[in-house]
């Protein structure tokens, strides 16, 4: 039987008093797309590191296509750092080039920009001059340079525009369909939803939660809410389960065929409202009601 | 082969990267300049005693030695700093580039810096001084150098931050390039600090250097200690390199 590409077994970590990691158990099948998502210190970058050998873990034991993390061939590993951030004086074409240089089968630089959507024109820019979006794919390219089995990227699309942010997740989906197992954390849910098979959820250093995006949702989320905003109280509202946000009043479990029933009950109670909006409930509710965050 | 290769792809990169920092480039040819400046040509030289008293071909290690000392020292811990402030070692250390020849492709295009640098000033001093233009010069200069990137390298790993490196960098540098037989000979000091100079691996250097050019004793005894002292520093400075910040 095949070897897990990723496996992680009670992994704890602490820095001084600080808990990281509070026994993490996780694998990732080969060819699977993986997102860890939480809070800022919930122990993503963390994890990371420990499966990726760049930090011994305190506890428990990590392993890469069943190989101790600093045993497996770095061809076939790729990692994309946290704020990782590279020779500014060097092009973009250039850093691709170094990277590849490091590496005894690489692919060509032009063709991994071309991938991440950096457009030629910019490929000889200096590092320092390109937008951050455009660097981060350049970072995202020096990371792929190499083809490798398995990739880690540690917040890939932070501060990346809406249209470079398309791009690379084309790309990551094309490796992940050509069988690359992708692990990658993010704080955009949507990002999580669009990339992974399946995500879990890291908070105070535990693994809370594991599953489809789906499962996840079906779990934890809850039922569809309407938003009304309004500057009215939640006790305005008799017989709804309703919350005060900053934009208004969330009311919980109302249907899309309810909506009517609301607004009457709005009129009714002579309550002023400028806008109504309801969704079906998405990854970042169930994000919210595990990390105990409210919307 | 694929070894070499990687070396290559890595120096090529810190060679490129360094030879666009204009301020750097300038500074690190401009510094040993200065130095010459002041001390060959703004201080006189005082035949009654005192400090500077001996010929200027005597102080040619401590003309070399400022280079050899300062440029690798800032280059080293500042690179090193900068590659933990950008997470640059966490991805390194995912590819097949070892901590050793990340440190030996950064250390030979400081040695290439510090011999183009110093066969500047040697140029400049043969038309001041009396010295030996001796082959041996160039073994010095380039294990001189490795051997402070080396100790960059440790500087750069107990530094907090660039700033930190530098400052680090330049407290050790100024006291251990008066204390190592290079502008001050060593009978200006009392006679209790004298066997403390020998800790330091600059004072083999200007010993060596001005066995090969001035005084003419035999420079192997110095050269063959300076190159293992090299090998110390560098082992050293591989293996304190991070992995992570």
């Amino acid at each position: 039987m095949d070897a897990d590409a990723v496996a992680a077994h009670e992994i704890q970590k602490a820095y001084g008093d600080t808990t990281a990691l509070d026994g993490v158990n996780l694998a990732v099948d080969a060819g699977e797309a993986f997102a860890l998502v939480g809070p800022n210190g919930a122990g993503k970058t963390t994890l990371v590191r420990c499966l990726t050998g760049t930090v011994d873990p305190d506890g428990g034991d990590a392993a890469l296509f069943g190989e101790r993390p600093g045993d497996v061939d770095p061809q076939r590993l790729g990692l994309l750092p946290q704020s990782f951030s590279p020779a500014a004086r060097l092009s973009a074409r250039e850093l691709v080039a170094h990277y590849a240089g490091l590496y005894d089968d690489a692919r060509d630089p032009d063709a991994v920009l071309d991938e991440v959507g950096l457009a030629p024109e910019h490929r000889e820019q200096s590092y320092e001059s390109l937008s951050g979006g455009q660097q981060r794919r350049a970072c995202v390219a020096a990371t792929l340079v190499n083809d490798p089995d398995l990739l880690f990227l540690d917040e890939p699309t932070s501060s990346v525009d809406p249209a470079g942010r398309r791009a690379l997740h084309d790309a990551l989906e094309s490796l992940v369909a050509a069988g690359t197992t992708l692990v990658l954390t993010t704080h955009d849910m949507a990002e999580a939803e669009r990339l992974a098979d399946r995500v879990g959820f890291l908070s105070g250093g535990r693994l809370v939660a594991v599953g489809t995006p789906a499962s996840l949702v079906a779990e934890y989320a809850g039922g569809p809410s309407l938003l009304v905003e309004t500057e009215a109280e939640r006790d305005s509202l008799a017989g709804f389960d309703a919350e005060r946000t900053t934009d208004g009043l969330r009311l919980r479990g109302v249907d899309r065929g309810d909506v009517a029933d609301v607004v009457r009950a709005l009129d009714e109670a002579d309550v002023a409202f400028d806008a109504l909006e309801w969704s079906e409930p998405g990854l970042e509710d169930a994000y919210l009601a595990l990390t105990g965050e409210k919307r | 082969m694929s070894r070499l290769a990687r070396v290559s792809a890595e120096a090529r990169a810190a060679g490129t990267a360094f030879l666009r920092r204009r301020t750097a480039v300038f500074f690190t040819f401009f510094f040993p300049v200065l130095i010459i400046a002041v001390f060959a040509g703004l201080i006189r030289t005082d035949a009654g005693g005192g400090l500077f008293a001996r010929p200027t071909a005597y102080y040619l290690p401590g003309y070399l030695g400022v280079v050899v000392l300062f440029t690798p020292l800032s280059r080293l811990s500042s690179t090193v700093a900068r590659h933990r402030e950008g997470n640059r070692f966490e991805k390194l250390a995912t590819t097949p580039l070892t901590s050793a020849e990340w440190l030996l492709a950064h250390v030979l295009v400081t040695a290439g810096l510090v011999t183009a640098a110093c066969a500047v000033l040697t140029v400049v001093l043969l038309a001041l001084a009396d010295f030996t233009l001796s082959p041996y010069l160039l073994p010095f200069v380039v294990l001189g150098a490795v051997l402070f990137g080396g100790v960059g390298a440790v500087i750069g790993r107990i530094a907090d931050s660039q700033d930190g490196a530098i400052s680090m960098s330049n407290g050790l540098a100024l006291p251990l390039l008066f204390l190592s037989e290079t502008f001050v000979s060593p009978d200006l000091f009392p006679a209790w600090f004298r066997p403390f100079t020998v800790v330091s691996p600059l004072t083999h250097f200007a010993r060596g250097v001005r066995s090969a050019t001035y005084s003419g004793g035999d420079p192997l005894p110095a050269l063959a200690l300076l190159a293992a002292l090299t090998v110390v520093w560098f082992a050293l400075g591989a293996a304190l390199l991070p992995t992570t910040d």
